[in-house]
């Protein structure tokens, strides 16, 4: 019964569902499309590269954000956690000399301030909303304590290379992008993990009531987010060749951004994380683009909120075509 | 005959040369925050300029993000500029946004704060020490050439700032004053206050205090006031922000140091016009600063 | 009583949701100074007629006469105006304001200068309170007052319109039986002041005491309206119940073994109290009892889903530790929900991914989901359970109430339990996927399970139990044998009838 019924499967309905998972990427086509007609330097291989560098510490933030945001939660932390990371590992180079020592730290931090973000939520029962917006300020205040408001600088180019460092001519934070995402599409499309990522999101209630260990897989979703800030951290201070307690500050709502833009629902279990990266990309071609349009600084904030208060209409309406389709 | 395809040759070369001055340069601008007053009449100075000499100028803003700061740079080098004007975040990052333009072959132009790393043309700050030597004369001259003073710091590690307090010392000892305390107050408000009381306790006989901005000249009133020591003691401040001013009119604080941001950046625009066409300058170019009292207040408003 | 004393009567009243008939012919009439009670089983039609006839529904055939007037209601306010004031089962204050406020909220007197008199209004409720014997303050919060005195507040609101129709609906079901006798009190009082109160209650003795006269709705029609003396409580439950004969659905015979499931003194504050239930292999045992009795909260308990405070589990002849979901299912005790949208499907999911939920483990292999195997259990289910789909990749919330149950069931067949606890497995469902879900309970059983099986529609716990437990206010308050029990028995245990 139903074999007949797959094959008479209503083809209007997978057209639509794929319209909107492929919409994000058609925007991207599209932007880039209309800068490279406005501006011939964009389609040079040096802008490109240029783009996706600049793009590199907003896409693993939101990468990270993803996670938090498809269980149903949020996290405001990021931008914070990668300024208090970076100027804790820039100390922990100065102090020792060692790249790894640094670079570990970086990563253990993240993931260990990840967790106690997703303990005060599933543990404290917090909102998320909550609990990070702490967070943000806590990690925040720490980092200009531990530094008396200075900055830390000057390193050589072996802590540098995640952020500034070239592998083959690519540069090398170009391929952290990549390696982040497709570990993390693989973590959400192929793992338990990932399922119960999205169940969660899905619904909460029904996700614990069918054996979901929800409290463990919530927290694993902020640690994720944690994780990738400290890598965020290390790319950053790479990159700036300095780590301030400043550092960071409004990524947070980038990398929300970013994944909004990509088409995940801020009510979580929806979403994909490749639309995520095309967000994160959407972003820095925007920027990228206006910059070398010569558009004002002030045009850029407006243009850019217009941006995702329209990607989430497209969404919206996307959604809805969809769910009319199906009731027919 | 000889003379005079001489002097046509010199004349040709004149007229060239005319046509190239002629030529109008396309400049970047990249400021640390267009949010802050002082960036903002800077960056104005810059607009103002070009447009009086005809170049065109792009401003970007990093909006006190060094990553946005790199990023604003990078873009302009892909554009295609002929100078880089940077009003860098901190001299760090600054640093590494100099050597971006670097390896692209762009001269470099800094407008105060300085850069740590990079090679730049020039440098244009206020006259930071020569604000301290003004400072200090006044003190000494308001105290009659005697008396212990202290020095309220801003935060440490900036260079820059730290010429202020390095001209009011040596000025101040020359002229008679004794410099009996100097304690950092990280630039801010409350903690000048703090600092301020703790001062008071350890030297009663204080006639004088220079405080390396006006935020912390603002808390150092405070605890002046609360000890009723307001007319006893002599307070100078930096910056010239509206809150000071006010002060200095309702007599409250004595005087402040002004820079003159839209300067800077007016000779900024100079500067990257002049070296383009091929004159040397200074490493370092100082804009003059003055200070403002009840007397001149008016000009400052 | 003279015809003149009807306050409020309403005629052929009939309403649709959609293709539904919730009420179909429904006569009702209010007296001044008499309460009325109005009693049927779940999903009578009972609470639509309230809201009719407080104006929160517009009714779309019947007459509707205030004091021998036909009026349109249409909205609350118009019908306040009528001096009709409804009390719903849910209360609806705004919790943060207080007492005077919520009573006269959008109607304070003002002075001068539009400043609020507040000391007029402090004087009103004041006497409005007295009139019922209430001790609460004008000026307390209402998110403080126990929930009997914010009925109090919520019958002051309806009286502060001159209300001469009261409409309480289910008041008794969240009191404390001292706080029932005050209740009852209030309302002999409002009665001797000539008020017409209509009583609507799960709980015949309380009922049979209080009410004067008595309507009865039925699968959302009317039965008739009696006198009190007129009645006893077996008559009134015989025609709630009607003629339920020839039930559909019957279960066929299985051999009945070992229990399953011995549950022993299941005790949760305010909740249930000291239930004890055994259920067999191959044996389903059905629940019944009306809205409020603790039959979904049992479900919970058993399930890990609700804390105890007493109470021990053996499945299977073994004690388990339950204290989670997670524990039950590795138990072998599987719960299809009641709140089908809220606690059983992820609806933006797809059927795969929602039939392999619970038992995912067994498609995991080295940390990766084995999509084939996945898809293919996925597709048996849907064949299995006659899902109406167009595969495991269709995503469930397009699917119709009936599918998405039978999805939901077979999320929990794929972790092949033990103990199947079903809570109203058939509520909102389509009759031929009804007649489905029945079958297939059934084949269940045969097979070995055993099945406790929750449902307000007595015919399918009639057809298709073998005992049946009839739970009333927190209890199971009678057992019946399949061959003994009958929907009359099973009501009046339900109302506490058999108490009366």
């Amino acid at each position: 019964m139903s074999s007949n019924l797959e094959r008479s499967a209503s083809p209007g309905i997978r057209r639509l569902t794929s319209v909107r998972e492929v919409g994000p990427l058609l925007g991207l086509i599209a932007l880039c499309a209309l800068v490279s007609i406005l501006s011939p330097v964009f389609l040079t291989t040096s802008n490109l590269m240029n783009v996706l560098v600049q793009a590199a510490v907003a896409s693993i933030l939101a990468a990270g954000v993803n996670f938090a945001i498809l269980t149903g939660g949020i996290d405001l932390s990021v931008g914070s956690l990668l300024g208090l990371i970076g100027v804790l590992i820039a100390a922990v180079f100065k102090s020792t000399g060692s790249v790894f020592l640094a670079v570990a730290t970086g990563l253990v931090l993240g993931f260990a301030l990840g967790l106690l973000n997703g303990s005060m939520v599933t543990v404290g029962r917090i909102p998320s909303f909550i609990a990070t917006l702490g967070t943000m300020s806590i990690a925040r205040g720490l980092a200009f304590v531990f530094t008396q408001g200075r900055p830390i600088s000057s390193f050589p180019d072996s802590f540098r290379a995640l952020g500034a460092g070239e592998l083959g001519g690519i540069p090398i934070p170009v391929i952290v992008v990549l390696v982040v995402y497709a570990a993390a599409h693989y973590v959400l499309t192929q793992t338990p993990f990932g399922r119960a990522i999205y169940a969660i999101g899905s619904n909460e209630e029904a996700a614990r009531l069918s054996g979901v260990n929800v409290g463990w897989y919530k927290t694993a979703a902020f640690g994720v987010s944690g994780l990738l800030a400290g890598l965020a951290a290390i790319m950053f201070t790479g990159r700036i060749n300095s780590a301030h307690p400043l550092a960071g500050q409004g990524y947070e709502l980038d990398a929300i951004a970013a994944v909004v833009i990509g088409g995940t629902s801020l009510s979580g279990g929806e979403g994909r994380i490749l639309g995520t990266l095309i967000g994160a990309l959407i972003m820095g071609v925007i920027r990228n683009g206006l910059n070398l349009l010569m558009v004002d600084s002030y045009w850029q904030q407006v243009i850019i909120g217009a941006v995702i208060v329209v990607a989430v209409l497209i969404d919206r309406r996307g959604r809805a075509a969809e769910g009319a389709a199906v009731v027919k | 005959m000889r003379n005079k395809v001489l002097l046509i040759a010199a004349m040709l070369v004149l007229a060239l040369s005319a046509a190239v001055s002629a030529q109008t340069y396309h400049f970047g601008y990249v400021v640390q925050d267009l949010g802050n007053q002082f960036w903002l009449t800077m960056s104005h100075g810059v607009q103002d300029r070009a447009a009086e000499l005809g170049h065109r100028v792009t401003v970007l803003d990093a909006r006190t993000d060094p990553n946005r700061q790199l990023a604003n740079v990078e873009d302009l080098i892909q554009r295609g500029i002929d100078a880089l004007l940077l009003s860098p975040w901190d001299a760090p990052s600054g640093g590494t946004a100099t050597e971006a333009a670097n390896k692209a072959g762009i001269p470099v132009f800094v407008l105060d704060i300085g850069v740590s790393s990079g090679k730049y043309e020039t440098l244009i700050v206020s006259d930071n020490y020569a604000g301290g030597v003004i400072a200090a004369e006044y003190m000494a001259q308001l105290l009659g050439g005697r008396g212990d003073v202290a020095i309220i710091q801003c935060q440490l590690g900036y260079e820059i700032v730290s010429l202020r307090e390095q001209g009011f010392e040596d000025r101040a000892t020359e002229l008679g004053l004794r410099v009996v305390a100097k304690q950092p107050a990280d630039s801010q408000r409350a903690l000048g206050m703090t600092v301020m009381q703790n001062i008071l306790q350890a030297r009663p006989n204080l006639r004088g205090v220079f405080s390396c901005n006006d935020e912390m000249a603002l808390g150092a009133i405070e605890a002046i006031r609360a000890a009723g020591k307001q007319n006893d003691i002599v307070v100078i401040g930096f910056d010239a922000i509206p809150d000071a001013l006010d002060a200095i009119e309702d007599g409250r604080m004595t005087a402040t140091v002004a820079q003159r941001p839209y300067e800077i950046g007016r000779m900024g625009v100079d500067a990257a016009v002049a070296y383009l066409k091929g004159e040397k300058l200074e490493s370092t170019t100082y804009i003059p600063v003055e200070l403002v009292t009840k007397e001149n207040l008016a000009d400052f408003r | 009583m003279e015809h003149s004393s009807i306050l409020l009567e309403a005629e052929g009243i009939q309403k649709r949701f959609g293709g539904i008939v919730a009420l179909d012919g429904v006569n009702f009439a209010v007296r001044s100074g008499e309460v009325h009670g109005l009693v049927g089983e779940n999903g009578a039609g009972k609470s639509t007629l309230m809201k009719i006839l407080s104006g929160t529904y517009r009714h779309d055939e019947g007459v509707i006469r205030v004091r021998g007037e036909e009026v349109v209601l249409g909205t609350p306010a118009r019908a306040l105006a009528h001096g009709i004031a409804l009390v719903p089962q849910e209360l609806d204050l705004l919790p943060h304001l207080s007492v005077m406020e919520n009573i006269w909220f959008g109607r304070y007197t003002r002075r001068p200068g539009w400043r609020i008199d507040w000391n007029d209004l402090r004087e009103r409720t004041r006497s409005l309170l007295s009139r019922l014997g209430s001790n609460v303050s004008p000026d307390d919060t209402v998110a403080a007052l126990s929930v009997a005195d914010r009925q109090m507040v919520a019958i002051a609101r309806g009286l502060s319109h001159n209300a001469q129709v009261l409409l309480l609906d289910e008041p008794t079901s969240t009191l404390t039986p001292r706080e029932v006798e005050r209740l009852i009190r209030i309302v002999k009082g409002l009665k001797a002041e000539g008020v017409g109160v209509v009583f609507i209650s799960h709980h015949l003795p309380e009922v049979m005491e209080l009410c004067d006269r008595i309507t009865v709705l039925r699968d959302g029609r009317y039965v008739g309206t009696y006198d009190r003396a007129a009645v006893t409580a077996e008559d009134v439950v015989q025609m709630m119940v009607g003629d339920k004969a020839g039930a559909l659905y019957v279960k066929e015979e299985s051999t009945v073994g070992e229990p399953v499931l011995i549950a022993r003194d299941i005790s949760s504050p305010g909740k249930l109290h000291s239930i004890s239930l055994t259920v067999r292999r191959g044996e389903i045992v059905g629940i019944a009892g009306l809205v409020g009795a603790g039959r979904s909260e049992l479900a919970h308990a058993l399930f890990g889903n609700l804390p105890r405070t007493s109470g021990s589990i053996s499945v299977n002849g073994a004690e388990v530790r339950i204290r989670s979901p997670r524990d039950a299912i590795r138990a072998g005790i599987a719960l299809l929900p009641e709140d089908r949208q809220h606690q059983g499907l992820l609806t933006r999911m797809t059927i795969r991914e929602n039939t392999t939920l619970a038992a995912l483990q067994q498609f995991v292999r080295r940390c990766r989901i084995d999509r084939r195997k996945e898809t293919e259990a996925s597709r048996v289910q849907i064949d299995r359970l006659a899902v109406k789909a167009t595969g495991p990749e269709q995503r469930v919330r397009n699917l119709s109430g009936g599918n998405q149950q039978k999805v939901v069931l077979g999320k929990w067949l794929l972790t092949d339990p033990v103990l199947l606890i079903l809570d109203e497995p058939t509520r909102g469902i389509d009759v031929g996927a009804k007649a489905q879900i029945h079958r297939l309970i059934s084949e269940l059983a045969r097979a070995g399970m055993g099945i406790l099986l929750i449902s307000s529609d007595l015919p399918e716990v009639l057809g298709l139990s073998d005992r049946v437990l009839v739970m009333y206010r927190g209890r199971i308050a009678a057992e019946f044998d399949r061959r003994e029990a009958t929907a009359e028995k099973i009501m009046l245990a339900a109302t506490g009838g058999d108490r009366a």
